[in-house]
């Protein structure tokens, strides 16, 4: 009367365990296991050229929006006793210094990390950048009207903005980077003040940068401080928005090349090199700057129309070894002030 | 000698047969729910300034109380929307309630997130419906509780449709004779299907608690967004983050003993095998009403899906979708599958041993509540910690991780349905089937599960559903190259193409709700048959 659900389950529960069996036992040495917060959308076609140029089979991981930059970082550390990822390809020059700090980066000097100014690779070949990313005020054209567009990172703490400006949770993602940039520019009073004065202003604190995006493409907002490749994103959308390359006139626009790093005890070690190479070259620079409106570091990279040159912006001054070391040392204080 | 010997053998694993079987499914719950807490919990205990300075500030206490009343206020309004939803979709002859039925339920297919998003296009300020008005209600405690309950309510519906069907058709009969059909619900109807209220009421005050993605979407405080501060952030701090939550003990305990004060040790009698042979309450005069309702709660609930059909339809994203897809649905259903016969094999078990109330059974259920209710990322830290080990390389790079972490956080879903679905048969058969000679796994495969095919069958559909919407859990440790739907949804959110995202999460909801109705039917015609 009841044995067909049971055959059911069984033949079910049987067929599973061979395909997970078959699964786990498909260990190939023509791959390479990669974990990176650089967007999937954007990182995804980067790794399927690798695999057609070089035969190797890349095995990604991917972060969230949400979790941008320490979902993956935390996971490798917490993977630390037994290493399963290869290479780690950072959204920021920051977070892979967690990494280095707890001795888990393999050093590797690639020829194509050769031709980058010293701030933007590490001189004993734990990290090399590429291709980068600014943090600018994304501007919503209508909700603006006739008002003079903001200027300045400052803006969001002007009574002028009350209640219609919007930025990611500083605990988070490339904002914290943001952040901890300003107490190293500022100094500890400035810019905790600074912080204080952005609640008092009534500014929305978003999930993410994608969710300042969508708040400022919505009109929830007037404007919010977010990376460029979302803002790239909300204009390809065809969204009323304008972007604003921040305090032009003061202490610059925050600038954060990507950056690669080769992982210690990794399962494929020359695969992980091959790859590292591979996203060290002009050629993933020019993918970048094409599809992400990243800002090629190289010389010889052409930047596509729409994407602006580092030399034609003024970038912030910025130590990211000591942004590194300040944004570990503001957690308590940035996690009492977000109320967690 | 040999064969007296054999003899003492058998009688000896006869005597105790029920035990060791108990004891391997004990070993399955260890496994899979307690040793990932466990290791957390030594965390804690080889550092305790972290449980110290966790709950040193009044900031967690607040926040914990804040969601204890998020999370109560999302099931009263989900009761309130379920329980009567249930009734009207499972037992009474509403116009349309099958299809209403259907669309009600696909909310839950979809992790509250993207609920949240669909929402946000209808009552965003520049939403399909939105206003300034509009926008400040959903960015609100009342938005958070509204979009939670409306997420949730489904899994009381369903579990009271379902229960509803079990109900032995004799007593409903003998009601009908002397009572209008509202009298039949409310004396006879509700009451008998009183456990599976409250089992919905757990399950729902539990993932309304945990929630992450709703809160920090609406901007709304949240105890979990804590938590998860000291595990997504910048200062990884996985033993503080479990100090956080060990209050939370306390709270799945009090839970579990609530629900057994409510309902009790009650026996109801309830059969399920005459449940296709029953004729559907006619509801009279009060059918137009009931079966507008009935349609208003499905299109509110299939509001958000349905915005996201709308925004995958503009901008090609179901023909962008293919590149983007990969093997995610391939993954998530194998491991899902697998996943959740795990839990129901091992719910079966459990489950059967709570309901006759055999000793231990108890501490088991309470493990299994307590591995729910716990935050999902912090159960993910666990498994890293316990499973993220060179000789078991085989399991944590590959998708049989997903079941590993699967079956951890919704092992409550097979022991609690079964155990309700199994106190609500007399044992008298079982007891029939031991003085004749029967051993524990004869009486538990020659009649428990026949009887309760049904129950086991919907037990495995509940798994695979919870595993499939599953993002939570699965996020933090999912093999690479093997992602489930959910997790490439997310990954994709980053700045991917909208279209393309909606795209993806409606044709998980279409996936879903597939494996849904084709396991209903099997286990329809199973039953019959």
């Amino acid at each position: 009367m009841v044995t067909r659900p049971n055959r059911v389950h069984r033949a079910t529960f049987l067929a599973g365990l061979a395909v997970l069996a078959s699964v786990g036992c498909r260990q190939s040495s023509r791959e390479v296991v990669v974990y990176t917060s650089v967007d999937q959308v954007f990182s995804e076609p980067v790794f399927r050229a690798f695999e057609q140029e070089s035969g190797i089979r890349v095995r990604a991981v991917f972060d969230t929006e949400e979790t941008k930059s320490t979902g993956v970082l935390n996971r490798l550390i917490a993977e630390a006793g037994s290493p399963q990822a290869d290479v780690f390809w950072s959204g920021d020059p920051v977070r892979q210094m967690a990494l280095v700090k707890r001795g888990l980066v393999e050093a590797y000097v690639s020829p194509r990390a050769e031709g980058l100014p010293p701030g933007l690779r590490a001189s004993d070949g734990t990290w090399a950048g590429v291709a980068a990313r600014a943090r600018i005020l994304l501007v919503n054209r209508e909700r603006l009207g006739t008002e003079a567009p903001p200027r300045s990172v400052s803006d969001l703490a002007d009574p002028r903005w009350k209640d219609r400006a919007a930025i990611a949770n500083p605990l988070f993602g490339t904002t914290t980077i943001h952040v901890a940039a300003l107490f190293t520019a500022w100094g500890e009073d400035g810019a905790r003040s600074f912080l204080e004065a952005l609640k008092a202003n009534g500014v929305k604190i978003a999930s993410s940068n994608g969710e300042v995006k969508r708040l400022v493409v919505a009109g929830e907002v007037a404007f919010g401080l977010t990376d460029t490749d979302d803002a790239h994103e909300a204009q390809q959308d065809g969204a009323p928005v304008d972007v604003v390359y921040p305090d032009a006139d003061g202490l610059g626009t925050l600038v954060m090349p990507t950056a690669v790093v080769l992982l210690r005890g990794g399962p494929h070690p020359e695969a992980g090199r091959k790859l590292v190479d591979a996203l060290l070259s002009a050629e993933t620079e020019r993918r970048l700057a094409e599809s992400a409106a990243h800002m090629p570091l190289r010389p010889g990279v052409a930047t596509p129309t729409g994407v602006r040159s580092i030399s034609e912006i003024k970038a912030m001054t910025v130590d990211y070894g000591r942004v590194a070391e300040e944004m570990e040392k503001i957690q308590p204080w940035l996690r009492q002030w977000a109320g967690l | 000698m040999a064969a007296a010997v054999g003899r003492a053998l058998t009688r000896f694993l006869r005597a105790y047969e029920q035990r060791a079987i108990l004891a391997v499914a004990a070993v399955g719950v260890a496994v899979f729910c307690v040793l990932p807490l466990g290791v957390l919990l030594a965390r804690v205990a080889l550092s305790p300034p972290d449980a110290t300075s966790a709950w040193s500030s009044s900031r967690p206490w607040i926040l914990a109380a804040r969601s204890t009343g998020l999370a109560l206020a999302v099931t009263a309004v989900a009761l309130v929307v379920g329980v009567p939803l249930g009734v009207l979709v499972g037992r009474t002859d509403a116009a349309g309630r099958r299809v209403a039925g259907l669309l009600h339920v696909q909310p839950v297919f979809l992790p509250p997130f993207l609920l949240a998003l669909g929402w946000f296009h209808v009552f965003g300020r520049r939403g399909a419906l939105g206003s300034e008005a509009t926008s400040a209600v959903l960015f609100s405690e009342a938005g958070a509780i509204l979009v939670l309950a409306l997420a949730f309510a489904p899994v009381v519906t369903s579990l009271v449709a379902v229960a509803l069907n079990g109900v032995d058709p004799s007593l409903e009969e003998a009601a009908r004779l002397v009572a209008r059909p509202l009298r039949v619900i409310a004396g006879i109807l509700l009451p008998a299907v009183a456990p599976a209220i409250a089992l919905s009421a757990i399950a729902v005050f539990a993932l309304a608690f945990s929630e992450l993605g709703v809160p920090m979407f609406l901007r709304v405080d949240a105890f979990p967004s804590a938590v998860f501060a000291r595990l997504g952030g910048v200062d990884y701090a996985p033993g503080e983050a479990f100090a956080l939550v060990l209050p939370l003990a306390p709270v799945a305990l009090a839970l579990l003993g609530l629900e057994r004060r409510f309902v009790g040790r009650r026996s109801f009698a309830v059969l399920g095998l005459r449940a296709s042979e029953r004729d559907r309450l006619k509801l009279g005069r009060w059918r137009a009403a009931a079966s507008a309702l009935v349609w208003i709660a499905a299109g509110l609930s299939g509001a958000p899906v349905l915005a996201l059909f709308w925004r995958a339809g503009q901008g090609d994203g179901f023909a962008q979708m293919g590149a983007w897809v990969g093997r995610a649905p391939w993954n998530g259903l194998v491991s899902g599958a697998v996943a959740a016969t795990l839990i129901t094999l091992v719910g079966l078990i459990v489950g059967h041993a709570v309901a006759r109330g055999l000793p231990g059974s108890r501490a088991l259920d309470a493990l299994v509540v307590l591995a729910f209710v716990t935050p999902a990322p912090l159960l993910g830290v666990g498994i890293i910690d316990v499973w993220n080990r060179p000789a078991l390389r085989p399991v944590y790079g590959t998708l049989a991780i997903l079941v590993v972490g699967y079956a951890g956080r919704y092992m409550v879903i097979g022991v609690r349905t079964l155990a309700v679905v199994i106190s609500q048969s007399s044992p008298q058969l079982e007891e029939a089937a031991a003085v004749a000679g029967a051993g524990f796994l004869r009486r538990l495969t020659g009649i428990v599960a026949p009887v309760h095919a049904r129950g086991l069958a919907f037990a495995w559909l509940l798994a695979l559903v919870f595993c499939l919407r599953d993002l939570e859990t699965a996020i933090l440790f999912y093999p690479p190259a093997g992602e489930p739907t959910t997790v490439r949804i997310f990954t994709l959110e980053a700045n991917g193409p909208e279209p393309v995202v909606a795209a993806l999460a409606s044709a998980h909801v279409a996936i879903t709700a597939a494996a849904v109705v084709v396991g209903a039917w099997r286990a329809s015609r199973g039953a019959r048959g």
